[in-house]
């Protein structure tokens, strides 16, 4: 047997033998049967030194050991755990799972926060009447007009949309054929129409075409004061 | 040299399926384990037994185990509660043992324990195994023997042993080795020559 393989089994015997050096003897040393004979001898002389009891140099003890492993099967696992990396691994696909649903609920609720005041006026009125048209009548807006100790109220700026003036020719185009809708839809759209008509008179006679782009403040006074 | 990184090597073949180096882990471990289990069982053989069953149980645990604490320490704790469950369910008694009394005497407190336990057959091996190495320690240099005492009784590193004798780490590295060797000689020797006879036996 080589000498120096011997010396470097007694270092790693006594965990004294470097890393590098110590990957390549553990693999001799589980195919090696004659190395790992004397590997148990190196054993058993220090547990006679010792004074162990039970000592055995042919030990029962290993061979029913190996010949139970034997009957088991191989660990085929990552030396780190695998079940740690799968159980990591999982943990991340949750947490990348719940932040996309999380991600996608929040921009949900910000767009309908955002469509919500639009939604709500073009339900009443769409899509005939105008922001205009909206300003100039407050009470089919909000109750603040009846909150006597704000004495004005801020029309928040909507986003930009084209405004669509419906002609008188068109209107009663609509109502000529309103026969074929059913009331309900032609009571909406008359009075639409209506409040339409009467805010265009009015934007007429005040406000510049491009005034309605701007933010409307202080309605209540407009109320009042119609300019 | 970090600790354990000879076990660790062996640790890492037995998780990557090779079942050669777990051989290797319990011819290191055997005794001391046996030895550990002696503390709760009375007879050797049962000693055997439970630390068998806690070997096999180390074994199947070993893809846990991540290297965070030395492997002998982790297979102690298995060793341990194997026997508490084996003492528990087996409904015997641990034997009464005193651990600064087995710091101090232990090699006294074992042999009156075990003496009605053992088997003639085992015995004679234990006492000849022991005969054989002290008489080839005794025949040894006096460097070897000190190196080799200070390794095994004392459990010291190489270097706590270089710098007790005074002398490079290599040369302790070589003396434990030269002594070792000359052991192994005269106990291969002797079971060449009929003890392993006595275990066939047994």
């Amino acid at each position: 047997m080589n000498e120096e393989l011997d010396s470097q089994l007694s270092a790693m015997f006594d965990d004294e033998l470097p890393a590098a050096e110590c990957e390549l003897l553990a693999r001799r040393l589980s195919r090696d049967e004659q190395l790992k004979a004397r590997w148990g001898r190196y054993a058993v002389i220090g547990a006679a030194i010792r004074v162990e009891r039970g000592v055995r140099l042919n030990a029962a003890l290993a061979s029913r050991v190996s010949a139970a492993i034997s009957a088991e099967a191989s660990l085929t696992a990552e030396p780190t755990s695998q079940p740690a990396r799968r159980w990591r691994s999982r943990w991340v696909q949750s947490v990348a799972s719940a932040a996309a649903v999380a991600g996608v609920a929040t921009v949900a609720i910000f767009w309908m926060r955002a469509q919500a005041p639009q939604t709500a006026l073009t339900a009443a009125i769409d899509p005939i009447v105008t922001q205009e048209a909206v300003a100039k009548v407050p009470t089919t807006l909000t109750p603040v007009v009846n909150n006597t100790d704000s004495s004005s109220y801020t029309v928040p700026k909507t986003p930009g949309r084209r405004l669509v003036v419906p002609s008188t020719e068109l209107a009663n185009y609509v109502v000529a054929h309103s026969e074929f809708s059913s009331p309900v839809a032609r009571r909406n759209l008359l009075s639409a129409f209506m409040a339409t008509e009467s805010a265009n008179e009015s934007s007429t006679a005040g406000t510049s075409p491009g005034s309605s782009e701007q933010p409307i403040e202080d309605v209540q006074d407009d109320a009042k004061n119609p300019q | 040299m970090s600790a354990d990184v000879s076990d660790l090597s062996l640790v890492r073949r037995v998780q990557r399926g090779d079942k050669g180096a777990f051989d290797a882990l319990v011819l290191k471990y055997q005794h001391k384990l046996v030895k550990l289990v002696m503390r709760y069982v009375r007879n050797p053989a049962e000693a055997e037994d439970i630390a068998q069953e806690a070997f096999i149980k180390a074994y199947r645990a070993l893809p846990q185990f991540r290297g965070d604490s030395a492997f002998y320490t982790w297979l102690y704790r298995i060793a341990i509660n194997t026997a508490k469950n084996a003492v528990v369910s087996r409904d015997r008694s641990p034997i009464e043992y005193n651990i600064d009394r087995h710091e101090t005497d232990e090699s006294y407190d074992m042999q009156g324990r075990m003496k009605d336990a053992e088997t003639p057959e085992g015995l004679v091996l234990t006492d000849e195994i022991r005969t054989t190495v002290n008489s080839a320690i005794d025949a040894l240099p006096e460097d070897l023997r000190t190196a080799i005492v200070l390794r095994e009784l004392e459990g010291l590193s190489y270097e706590e042993i270089a710098a007790a004798m005074d002398c490079p780490v290599g040369t302790v590295r070589s003396r434990i080795f030269r002594a070792r060797e000359a052991i192994d000689r005269r106990l291969r020797e002797v079971f060449e020559g009929g003890l392993g006879r006595v275990e066939e036996l047994g």
